[in-house]
């Protein structure tokens, strides 16, 4: 290969456009340079550095977003990233995201025996590799970020190795992460292969590039590798949202994970299998039919397993886990949209991931603060009487389970609302009636657990092995008080965030 | 000519990974692995994707593999009883093999029997070793560097799954 071609090829290697993920990489390895360099009593500052990293960036990126979103779609690093307007958004999302678990992860690790840079160093590199993952246009590019993402939970999840639930957690998510991975790829091989093949119209030598194959798949819109390709893809994303069938990880992983990194999963990990599905839907929208019919049934399966199993379970983390699950089953509704043409939904399906984020962080942080020894056991009994001996706890944890239910007027109710209009509006009646019944089963199990904190008695801690409570700490509080309050702001008022992602 | 080798080879690797599966002790079974890919590999250097091929050799026969014998060695897994499978099970997989069967059936019919598609000729770059390096660290530099941020990753997961650290008490 002659020189001048190869500098072409590189040409478009634009280091600049990923400043922000360089940066989380190198406070990852900056991390593991400072806990090397400090005397161990100054270990404390660790924490502080990785929080200040992360929310210092988010700033950066923020001031410059009109700037970076309001320009045309750019293309670097040959095809294999895209930056635009829903990726900008993509990494607002997930800095709040990983300023949120630091916060979490200093809260938790205080109360454990654990190595503590490790964490913070890993969630850098993983919030990394997230943000390239929803800006990644081709397929290499999103399989390499995609398993960043999924190794850095394998260890995230077994982190507190003295809990045998956290070492289960940790080896079921590797089992079921590889057969998704393994899923993933075979689908992709298939659709690479497919799209290379000699005799068919439009194939090209890069169909791993997401405009080449949509362009191959314009035109062979009847071919049944491609289609197969197609669901095993489709299957492998199922796997990393936690949809029906490929849940069953979900409630044993959310369980056994530390409960920083629960919120980082059921947040974070969600946001970025929708993101990329979101891609896909774009990609796949010749083959509308199909990907609508496996969704449409996929999210109707989905809402109600979700809602049916969380009914019975008396562990929150179990409960969170499998209400999250409902949550993916909403906003596949308005994934399905956007192949209607409804040029809202990709808007509605980012909206609700915000006010999901909001809600989900306030009820993780009030369970991270209520966690005693064993992390893995939080049970509803331990919050009888949370309203009497905390009530700013008590009252965020409400606001936070009311938005996820879905109550108005707090951002939850209004996220539903987005999703149900577009949903509406591409027709999609049946899937919204099973919505509805969904969402009317999880507030019988969101207002028991918000019952048991205010209306029952205390209970004697020694009877119940429940975990003291401590007073909290000032910035724990400050972050909750901030999160209750833009879950109840957002509500009334969607205006801002609503004209960024292109709502009006 | 390639068609008796690729039919060797097909057997061969079939063989081994039969072997695999249905072989009690778990060394042999380690073993057969190893030649399975040894057959894949050969299957790929009949399709003229030699690096594929030596890839496949050096890092899953040479390394992974190796792994695997030393992990069964180290915790002396011998033997044991297999439990018999049930009713339930033998159904679910007949039922699964079927399905299977008659959509491999099904393709096969709607691509039109085999060699119908004239294979393209190989693409030199992909024979040459040192033109796909170039692409790795061009085209394909990001991911690279990616890739070397997972394995710093993982790199501190064993540390923290596996270093003793003062004060924590691990399970037996």
């Amino acid at each position: 290969m002659p020189i001048t071609l190869l500098q072409t090829l590189a040409a478009t290697n634009d280091w600049r456009s990923i400043a922000p993920e360089i940066f989380l990489g190198c406070l990852g390895l900056a991390l593991l340079g400072l806990e090397m360099l400090l005397p161990k009593k100054e270990h404390g500052v660790i924490p502080f550095a990785a929080i200040l990293g992360q929310g210092g960036l988010l700033i950066a990126v923020l001031a410059g977003f009109h700037h970076a979103a309001d320009g045309p779609a750019m293309k670097t690093f040959g095809g294999l990233i895209q930056h635009d307007r829903i990726g900008e958004m993509f990494r607002v999302f997930f800095l709040i995201t990983a300023v949120l678990v630091s916060v979490l992860g200093a809260v938790a690790l205080a109360k454990q025996r654990m190595p503590k840079t490790e964490f913070f160093a890993i969630v850098s590199v993983v919030t990394a590799a997230m943000m390239l993952l929803v800006q990644s246009n081709h397929f290499v590019m999103l399989f390499v970020a995609l398993e960043t993402v999924t190794v850095g939970f394998y260890i995230l999840v077994s982190y507190t190795r003295t809990n045998p639930l956290s070492l289960e957690a940790g080896l079921k998510y590797l089992i079921t992460g590889a057969l998704s991975s393994g899923l993933l790829l075979f689908g992709i091989v298939l659709l690479y292969g497919v799209g290379g093949l000699n005799g068919l119209k439009g194939t090209s030598d890069s169909a791993m590039n997401f405009g080449a194959l949509q362009n191959f798949l314009a035109q062979n819109p009847d071919n049944f590798l491609a289609a197969a390709g197609i669901v095993l893809v489709l299957a492998g994303v199922a796997f990393k949202i936690g949809a029906v069938p490929f849940q069953i990880w979900v409630p044993d992983v959310y369980q056994g994970a530390p409960t920083p990194v629960t919120a980082f999963l059921a947040v974070g990990s969600k946001a970025a299998g929708f993101a990329v599905l979101l891609t896909l839907a774009q990609v796949f929208s010749a083959y509308a039919p199909l990907v609508t019919s496996v969704l449409g049934v996929m999210a109707a399966a989905t809402i109600l397993f979700g809602n049916l199993a969380a009914l019975s379970q008396g562990n929150v983390k179990r409960l969170i886990g499998l209400s999250g699950v409902s949550h993916a089953g909403y906003l596949l509704l308005g994934v399905i949209a956007t192949l209607h043409g409804q040029v809202l939904a990709q808007g509605a399906v980012i909206f609700y991931l915000f006010g999901y984020l909001l809600a989900s962080f306030a009820v993780f942080g009030v369970m991270t603060h209520l966690a005693g020894e064993d992390d893995a056991d939080q049970r509803r009994e331990h919050y009888a009487g949370l309203g009497r001996t905390h009530p700013f706890l008590a009252v965020v944890l409400a606001i936070g389970l009311g938005s996820l239910a879905g109550i108005p007027p707090l951002a939850g109710f209004m996220g539903k609302l987005l999703v149900f209009i577009v949903a509406f509006k591409a027709r999609l009646y049946w899937l919204l009636a099973v919505a509805v019944v969904g969402v009317v089963l999880s507030i019988y199990y969101y207002f028991s657990w918000i019952r048991e904190a205010f209306f029952e008695e205390p209970n004697d801690p020694g009877a119940t092995r429940q975990p003291a409570r401590t007073p909290v700490g000032l910035i724990p509080g400050l972050v909750l008080t901030l999160l209750a309050a833009a879950s109840v702001l957002l509500g009334f008022y969607q205006g801002g965030l609503a004209g960024i992602i292109g709502l009006r | 000519m390639p068609d008796l080798l690729f039919n060797l080879f097909a057997v061969f690797t079939v063989a081994c990974a039969l072997g695999v599966v249905f072989n009690r002790n778990a060394i042999a079974s380690a073993l057969c692995l190893l030649l399975c890919l040894v057959g894949v590999a050969g299957l790929f250097a009949l399709l003229d994707a030699m690096l594929l091929a030596f890839v496949l050799v050096f890092v899953y026969a040479g390394a992974v593999v190796a792994l695997f014998l030393f992990i069964i060695m180290l915790l002396d897994a011998q033997g044991g009883t297999r439990r018999a499978f049930g009713k339930l099970a033998v159904a679910a997989g007949a039922l699964a093999a079927g399905l299977l069967a008659t959509g491999v059936i099904l393709l096969s019919g709607s691509l039109g029997p085999a060699g119908s598609v004239p294979l393209p000729p190989p693409d030199p770059s992909l024979l040459n070793l040192g033109e796909t390096a170039e692409l790795l660290f061009t085209l394909y530099l990001l991911p690279v560097e990616v890739v070397g941020f997972l394995l710093l990753i993982a790199m501190l997961g064993v540390i923290v799954l596996s270093k003793r650290f003062a004060g924590l008490e691990d399970i037996k």
